[in-house]
């Protein structure tokens, strides 16, 4: 069993072979791959991005168990989905009826449209999931700073990360003191479970609001203003910890290709299309097949 | 002896509020001594503490009065970068002081902020840290590090600038015991190894006494005394009388001395150790 | 004829966090009308999770936790919320009525008490507290912490529990605000009955106040006993980094000389001498 670590973002594991590739490379895959989707029309490819990606993280020693709580969100995005294309999507005489249920006709081509997006949609999601599986806040700010985005912007990003950790932890807590004062959410209504949002939502911005002072005088006292001390060059210190090596930019190279691969496939030759994919083609025979 | 800091009839009152916080603070404090700054929780520590690295004025709105100064420039004078250069502030909150991602981000701020080079940032890491000692913490995320080590950190964070003068605004306070005791170790050790004014707002007196040179106490806004350790504390009814509670050994030969049984010329043992020894030298006398 | 029970029992209590850790093994406790308990031991040792296995916060995961002869495990929230309250280190953590009476009162109706009973409440606890009743319509946040805390007091006050736990109480005060507050939750104890149990790392106001100490370590109950006793066991102390008062240790560094390893107090201290030196 593979032992994972615990982040803002969700678990990480221990070690991995991921660790060695450099931040920036795995942010620019988070990047270019989660865009994929948005050229290749054609179901089954995306599916395949899935696979990829499944496999990345077996190879990146990420303990699946913990990728548990992403089934749900999946699913039920699914049959939202599929839904708001079918028994929402009102009625159309010129589309081809592939079947009804209770006597609503549910459209070929709308199920068709709801394949499309939802192929689309999941391996962004996997990728992200990819991305926060395999990158603890270090990874991500490093990424950053390398990619020359201005310091206080990483500075600010992670003080925002320190800050959802900390409202995180002091969530828990307020919690806790209302179940102190007999505040029972248990089998009430809705009304009385939106009032709990007030009930969480004023303390924690009071905290916050009394912790950003001393934040504020935390950052001053060590010299910083957020306009940096006059003509200062930062050494970025941390940048020197993490190496970026030929294989870095072999596997950037990599990744930029397949994106102009993909594109070229796409407008260029016209593959990856929709219409001309074995998913479609397996569609229209289960549901248009014999009609006509 | 140079005098690092000083205040000359300083007052300052915050905008919000009615009562000056600080009324004509007359002060001075040699260079190289630990200080100890002690009194009740409103009496205006962390006042003094503030207004020492310029937080007061420039963070805080409110009426200032007199002069302080830094090695005889006075704080208004200067810019932040020389400010935090020159004074270190060391928080109470564990929490609200860490802000970066991972120990080793949060040690280096200071010293990015001053310009630094990459060298020069990893000499001083090899001071600062061993001396704080966190070395097994330097990955480590904020949520993964007790407050005890965070102040560690802070101190680090803080010293690597190499303040001449260095100030803790109770830094133990919101610790555990064993979060407390390492923090004076660091402090012990500091005091031996690197020359500088330390300046520490304190309500432990146990682990503080030991350590000061000097002390100070604040109340209601007014210095009402200054001297050597050893001479403060034999003013005991007096401090008392101004909330402070002495620690049990020191409280004990103050009853003793009060009726005659310790020497009134003795000093008053700070620490158990000596206590037994005393204890001892008078208790065997009688036999 | 049956014996009566103690309000509050810990059978075999252990706690275990979702991600496995160990955090409380076989706990064994009681509690009744009369106890003045300080819960100590290092951070980490269980005392915050076993103070919260006792309102029902936390469930145990084996064992069970009687209240009242209630089992917190079947027992809703605020039914244990009228029986243990427990009172959070940061008053800021529960604030966020728009005045302060809302505050005090917001215990009272979440359980559904009549609207003459709950001002009752309101009025009676900001009373025990001290607080002005000019602060009844202001909003908790712009007060001082002093009045923030007292309001936080009296919130759960007007639940009237028997049992009040209270964290870290005196943490962050200085030794004045310290007494003050201790002095108030003895009021609480001697004038209206509250069985009170404070988690605290601030060995003088423990042999001062407590009456019975339990030391935790590593999810174990180390020691159950008087304040004197179990202070005057340092080995037990050392396990988990708790040392007791510095007159404790002075005492037991004279043990042979005729102190007394429990001594709490320095009168007591400076009589034995004057005994000792005849």
């Amino acid at each position: 069993m593979q032992k994972m670590n615990k982040t803002i973002l969700g678990y990480v594991p221990e070690e991995s072979p991921l660790y060695r590739i450099h931040p920036f490379v795995r942010l620019l895959f988070l990047m270019v791959v989660s865009l994929f989707p948005m050229f290749i029309s054609s179901p089954e490819w995306n599916f395949g991005i899935i696979l990829l990606v499944l496999a990345i993280l077996v190879y990146s020693r990420v303990n699946l168990k913990t990728l548990r709580v992403y089934i749900p969100l999946s699913i039920s995005m699914g049959v939202l989905i599929l839904l708001t294309h079918t028994v929402l999507g009102g009625r159309h005489p010129e589309f081809f009826v592939a079947f009804r249920i209770f006597d609503f006709p549910f459209y070929y081509e709308r199920i068709v449209a709801a394949v499309d997006v939802y192929a689309r949609i999941l391996p962004m999601i996997f990728v992200m999931v990819l991305f926060l599986s395999t990158s603890r806040e270090r990874d991500i700010l490093v990424a950053f700073r390398w990619a020359r985005i201005p310091f206080v912007v990483t500075y600010l990003g992670a003080m925002a990360l320190r800050s959802v950790g900390m409202v995180i932890e002091d969530f828990s807590i307020v919690r806790q003191a209302e179940k102190a004062r007999g505040f029972d959410p248990q089998g009430k209504s809705i009304r009385y479970k939106m009032r709990q949002f007030v009930m969480y939502i004023i303390p924690l911005f009071a905290l916050a609001l009394r912790r950003s002072d001393e934040f504020a005088n935390a950052i001053v006292a060590r010299g910083y203003s957020f306009t940096g001390l006059k003509g200062v060059d930062r050494a970025d210190y941390i940048l020197h910890q993490y190496e970026f090596r030929t294989r870095d930019a072999v596997l950037s190279g990599i990744i930029f290709l397949s994106l102009i691969a993909v594109l070229v496939a796409r407008y260029g030759f016209g593959y990856l299309s929709l219409d001309d994919s074995l998913t479609v083609q397996l569609l229209e025979s289960l549901l248009k097949g014999g009609a006509q | 002896m140079t005098t690092a800091v000083r205040f000359e009839n300083y007052s300052w009152r915050y905008s919000r509020t009615k009562e000056q916080a600080l009324k004509e603070i007359n002060l001075e404090i040699e260079e190289g001594l630990l200080v100890g700054v002690i009194g009740p929780n409103g009496s205006g520590k962390t006042t003094l503490a503030y207004s020492m690295n310029g937080l007061i004025p420039n963070q805080y709105n409110g009426i200032r009065k007199g002069s302080v100064k830094i090695y005889d420039e006075e704080v208004t004078e200067m810019d932040q970068a020389q400010l935090c250069q020159q004074v270190g502030l060391v928080f109470s909150d564990p929490e609200a002081q860490f802000t970066a991602m991972t120990v080793e981000d949060e040690v280096v701020f200071g010293m990015e902020n001053m310009g630094l080079t990459y060298q020069e940032i990893e000499e001083r890491l090899d001071w600062v840290v061993p001396l704080t000692d966190i070395e097994e913490l330097m990955e480590k995320p904020p949520y993964e590090v007790s407050g005890g080590q965070k102040q560690r950190v802070a101190l680090a964070s803080v010293l690597s600038m190499r303040p001449p003068v260095l100030m803790l605004d109770e830094p133990t306070s919101m610790l555990d015991p064993i979060g407390r005791r390492r923090i004076f170790d660091v402090l012990g050790r500091l005091k031996r190894e690197y020359q500088s004014t330390i300046i520490i707002v304190e309500h432990s007196l146990e682990n503080l006494i030991p350590l000061a040179d000097l002390m100070v106490l604040v109340y209601e806004g007014e210095v009402l005394l200054v001297d050597e350790t050893e001479p403060f504390f034999q003013k005991l009814d007096y401090l008392m009388e101004h909330h402070i509670y002495p620690p049990g050994v020191l409280e004990f030969f103050h009853h003793l001395k009060k009726s005659g049984d310790y020497p009134e010329a003795s000093a008053l043992p700070e620490s158990v150790g000596e206590g037994e020894k005393q204890l001892r030298r008078l208790l065997e006398n009688k036999a | 004829m049956n014996e009566k029970q103690p309000f509050l029992t810990v059978r075999d209590l252990s706690y275990r966090y979702e991600d496995g850790t160990l955090a409380l093994e076989n706990v064994n406790l009681t509690l009744d009308d009369g106890d003045f308990v300080a819960l100590i031991g290092q951070n980490g040792s269980g005392k915050t999770t076993l103070s919260k296995c006792l309102n029902g916060l936390f469930k145990p995961t084996e064992g069970t936790v009687m209240v009242d002869e209630l089992d917190t495990r079947k027992t809703s929230i605020t039914k244990m919320a009228v029986r243990v309250g427990y009172i959070f280190q940061n008053p800021d953590h529960q604030l966020f009525n728009g005045s302060v009476w809302e505050e005090i009162a917001y215990g009272p109706k979440n359980i559904e008490l009549p609207e003459e009973e709950t001002r009752e409440r309101v009025e009676e606890a900001a009373r025990v507290v001290g607080l002005d009743p000019e602060t009844f319509e202001k909003p908790p946040f712009f007060l001082p912490k002093g009045i923030r805390q007292r309001v936080a007091i009296a919130s759960i006050l007007a639940l009237r529990p028997r049992i009040i736990i209270v964290d870290e109480p005196t943490t962050g005060q200085d030794r004045r605000q310290a007494l003050e507050i201790m002095n108030f939750l003895v009021r609480l104890h001697e004038e209206r009955d509250h069985i009170i149990v404070f988690i605290t790392h601030d060995m003088p106001i423990v042999s001062q106040y407590a009456k019975r100490i339990v030391l935790m370590g590593e999810g174990h109950v180390l020691a159950d006993g008087p304040t004197a006793e179990v202070f005057a066991q340092p080995d037990k102390l050392e396990e988990t980094f708790v040392e007791p008062p510095q007159i404790t240790q002075l005492a037991q560094a004279v043990e042979d000389l005729g102190f007394d390893p429990g001594t709490l107090l320095v009168e007591e201290m400076v009589e034995r001498y004057r005994e000792l030196k005849g």
